[in-house]
């Protein structure tokens, strides 16, 4: 073969494969800028029995990221919020698409929203279709609200540009106040997937927290999205809600969470207040089995500190008296919520039955089938030790020190 | 062949007649009536005044050396030959008359129209059969000046010109090594242009040289008017988009690469010298690398490779990800490019084939204008492509990024050369990406990928020492390990030992002093 045919030859290959990549004609494409970019979705029952309202906050990035050298129309408004309703998620997606100029995009979303209601009645639908979805994320955000979802999703934050972008922030920093699980697709799908976990969901909510600039004296004027609190499941159901302080010991169990504030009573003197911060807080379950019968020992260390104190007292004087009270406390809220998982919802969200299974794999296969009735019955120790090594404090009740 | 050529051809093969005037019939037949021809009839010296005749070219040949040549031999002038030998051939007059520093006899009309072409001096005396060619070379050259296309900060400053002898001695200059060994070649019917191949005998691998040797008495050719044309009639991958023969204007660099066992080819009339066999990792190395400490050279080593990275990469991402896989780029940043492209009318792809094109228009432009209108042109083509085509809604401010990026990135490559390919090789990888995503763009980038790795330079693998792997040689490849770690040769040279190992410095202990 010589040369000349050599390239001939080539060049029918570059032109067959050039041929190729015209015809496909982009197979698949959809620019970015024609997308609808959905950041937040609520759930909620429609208003016919056995339909499904859909909101969905559609971001306009034009406005939501302002002037960025090109000119760009715009209402000035960052967001799109709209509503549909339909048969089943998907068919109120589908119904999205009848004004929606276009294509609805749900790979950024940062969170869905379910009412109250909506959550009732099982969220079955909700976990597929979010999980089948090739395209979605699994770190979207998951809550549950007593409010209207289509408002709380809409509602536009001091701080932030998208309200979607404002959650997300308020999920991401949820250990600094500790009062709400960090719910997202993932954990929600672990959990729902599990035989003895439970889900179990944030609470948000909208609270008249913010205030006008223009009315201040109209204190809390303005509704804000205020996340505490959490949803409890069982078999896919929402059963009830636990107060934030709940889920503050909840969070030990399922999060590790290592740091918080309490407020006690001083020793001695009921009317003063005394706040310690703990950190460094470890949680070890240990079950235990005998004839039949699961019992837990459940047992935190903690380091705290004094950071405001109001006792008339010296730090020194009232140090092993403070690390009692906390003691007390935190082991009071550990209890109050294993007592409400157990007795009250009988639903595993602590992700005890986990523990026990890692303990004991062959007694669980026994028990598996049956394991809320198993885990109710249960019996639990919880043995809390603090220690305060600091008192980040100069003043000292009524003085300096 | 025509008529002339074949007539010429005839003349040429001719030997050199007793009578003068044939042989100068002789040589106009064959030159026609050359303006720049010289021929200076006189007669020689001693009792026969023999009638003699130098010819030589205008230009060509210095005429100060003319002169003095026509000086030792007239009759009457001052400390001149007085008598000419009776019997002795030509080939005793610079044994005793000339005092040229090189001279030799030839025997045809086209040895000495030869050596008339390339500059000498060529004596023909009446009644003798052959020539005297003595060398009176000298012309009007550049200076060794500062390498146009290869800068650095730390470093020799010479680069090569266009003359062979020039270049061959500034490499010389370097490797005073009586193993350094130049072998001349001359290709080109018509151009006749010398090569010079140069190697370290006792370093070059076995039998490389005879192979480049062997590869250029293939070529047959006319015109050899820059180091280019050898370079694509001696390649290995010559359909290849990448270059397997680096070319180089610095001297150092030459110098480097035969003490690595290479060899390098000059090319007469031209400052680029080809280097053989090349690696596409030289391609990202600098002289700086080895001139600088090697702490710097490492770190500035691997912003080339970045470079190369993004140069090459950079815009089939952005097209890849922008048009198809939307739900890869981090939520905030897919927002920022959203509004950015709110008003763009046209596809990324299409967004960035007019950019890239527009840059390539810039750089060509700015290469080919002449240079006080250059500045007037880089000032309306930045404007045009930085402020106006964002703000016109043309292009998005990102792909202006994107584009610039890429632009400065295939500069910061040092070896121009083949920073050229990378240009090239980004708009298949472009047009893959934004016709198909990450399919597109993962069967470009395998499908370049396996083409790199198929490709030789004269034996040696284009990616060694990564593929194949060689691991002694990897202290020069990503990183540049100090100079007392660099005890090996690579190993593709005959003698691997570069110096004395353990030589990292010390200070000497307190007290030792």
């Amino acid at each position: 073969m010589s040369e000349a045919d050599a390239i001939v030859r080539w060049g029918k290959l570059l032109l067959a494969a050039g041929v190729l990549l015209l015809g496909s004609s982009c197979v698949g494409v959809r620019q970015i800028n024609e997308l609808a970019i959905v950041t937040a979705v609520g759930l909620d029952v429609g208003k016919k029995p056995n339909t499904v309202r859909l909101s969905a906050q559609i971001i306009r990035p034009a406005d939501a990221r302002g002037q960025t050298g090109a000119p760009s129309g715009g209402t000035g408004e960052p967001i799109y919020s709209v509503e549909t309703e339909g048969a089943s998620i998907f068919d109120a997606i589908r119904n999205l698409g009848r004004f929606s100029s276009r294509r609805v995009y749900w790979a950024h979303n940062f969170l869905i929203v379910m009412h109250e209601d909506y959550a009732r009645q099982g969220i079955q639908d909700m976990v597929d279709f979010f999980t089948r979805n090739h395209e979605l994320r699994m770190n979207t955000w998951v809550a549950v609200t007593p409010d209207s979802p289509a408002e709380l999703i809409s509602t536009i934050t001091g701080l932030e540009v998208v309200p979607g972008e404002a959650v997300d922030s308020l999920f991401r920093s949820n250990h600094v106040a500790g009062l709400a699980p960090g719910s997202n697709m993932r954990n929600l799908e672990e959990s729902f997937l599990s035989v003895s976990t439970e889900p179990i969901l944030a609470k948000l909510m909208l609270r008249p927290r913010g205030i006008s600039n223009k009315k201040p004296e109209e204190q809390g004027s303005l509704e804000q999205v205020e996340l505490g609190g959490a949803a409890v499941f069982k078999e896919g159901k929402m059963l009830g809600w636990l107060t934030p302080m709940e889920s503050r010991a909840l969070l030990m169990f399922r999060e590790k969470l290592a740091s918080g504030i309490e407020t006690l009573p001083c020793p001695g003197d009921q009317d003063r207040r005394l706040t310690m911060e703990f950190k460094d807080a470890r949680m070890d379950v240990d079950p235990g089995y005998s004839k039949g019968d699961i019992h837990y020992r459940i047992r935190v260390k903690m380091d705290a500190s004094i950071v405001e104190s109001g006792c008339a007292k010296s730090i020194a004087s009232i140090r092993e008296e403070a690390e009692a009270l906390l003691a007390a406390q935190v082991k009071k809220r550990i209890e109050r919520v294993v007592e409400r998982a157990q007795r009250e919802y009988r639903s595993d969200f602590l992700k005890l039955g986990e523990v026990f299974r890692n303990s004991y794999p062959v007694e669980w296969r026994g028990m598996s089938g049956h394991w809320s009735e198993v885990f109710s019955e249960a019996e639990t120790k919880v043995e809390v030790s603090v220690r305060v090594n600091s008192a980040v404090l100069k003043a000292e009740g009524t003085g300096v020190r | 062949m025509n008529r002339l050529a074949a007539a010429a051809k005839a003349v040429l093969e001719r030997k050199i007649a007793p009578g003068l005037a044939d042989n100068e019939a002789a040589i106009d037949e064959v030159m026609g009536n050359c303006a720049d021809l010289l021929k200076r009839s006189f007669l020689l010296g001693g009792d026969r005044r023999v009638p003699g005749l130098l010819v030589c070219l205008d230009g060509m040949a210095d005429l100060g050396t003319v002169e003095a040549i026509l000086k030792e031999l007239l009759p009457f002038a001052e400390g001149s030959l007085k008598r000419f030998p009776d019997d002795s051939e030509v080939e005793a007059l610079p044994n005793f008359y000339l005092s040229s520093a090189s001279t030799h006899t030839c025997e045809t009309v086209g040895e000495a129209i030869a050596a008339v072409i390339s500059g000498n001096a060529v004596l023909l005396f009446e009644g003798y059969g052959s020539g005297l060619i003595a060398n009176a070379r000298g012309w009007k050259e550049r200076n060794v000046e500062e390498p146009s296309t290869e800068n650095n900060l730390r470093g020799p400053r010479d680069g090569f010109s266009e003359s062979i002898r020039t270049n061959t001695a500034l490499v010389r200059r370097r490797i005073r090594d009586p193993m350094l060994r130049f072998a001349a070649m001359t290709v080109g019917t018509r151009t006749q242009t010398s090569i010079n191949i140069a190697y370290i005998g006792d370093l070059v691998k076995e039998g490389l040289v005879d192979e480049v040797k062997r590869r250029l008495g293939r070529i047959r050719i006319d015109s050899v008017l820059e180091s280019g044309y050898i370079e694509e009639l001696i390649e290995d991958a010559p359909l290849s988009p990448f270059n397997t023969a680096q070319s180089t204007e610095r001297p150092d660099k030459v110098a480097s690469a035969l003490l690595e066992g290479r060899v390098a080819i000059f090319v007469d009339n031209t400052p680029h010298v080809l280097i053989v066999p090349t690696f596409f990792w030289q391609f990202m190395q600098a002289p700086d690398d080895y001139y600088n400490r090697y702490w710097v050279g490492t770190f500035y080593r691997f912003v080339r490779y970045i470079a190369f990275m993004i140069s090459l990469l950079l815009p089939s991402i952005y097209v890849m990800l922008v048009s198809f896989h939307q739900e890869m780029i981090p939520t905030s940043l897919a927002l920022t490019i959203a509004s950015g492209r709110e008003i763009i009318p046209f596809p990324v792809l299409l967004e960035a084939l007019i950019m890239e094109f527009a840059f390539e228009l810039m750089r060509e432009a700015g290469l080919r204008m002449p240079k006080p209108i250059g500045q007037a042109v880089s000032i309306v083509g930045s404007l045009i492509i930085g402020q106006a085509a964002v703000q016109a809604g043309l292009v998005s401010p990102f792909m202006v990024i994107v584009v610039a990026m890429t632009g400065i990135s295939s500069f910061a490559i040092p070896g121009y050369t083949s920073s050229l390919a990378i240009r090239l090789l980004r708009f298949p990888l472009l047009i893959a990406s934004g016709l198909f995503g990450l399919l597109g763009f993962a069967t470009m980038a395998f499908a370049l990928l396996l083409h790199v790795l198929s490709i030789h330079s004269f034996g040696e693998p284009y990616l060694a020492p990564a593929s194949p792997y060689r691991p002694s040689d990897q202290r020069d490849m990503l990183l540049r390990v100090p100079i007392w770690m660099m005890d090996l040769r690579p190993e593709f040279a005959q003698d691997r030992e570069r110096m004395e190992g353990s030589q990292m410095p010390k200070a000497p202990k307190e007290g030792q002093r």
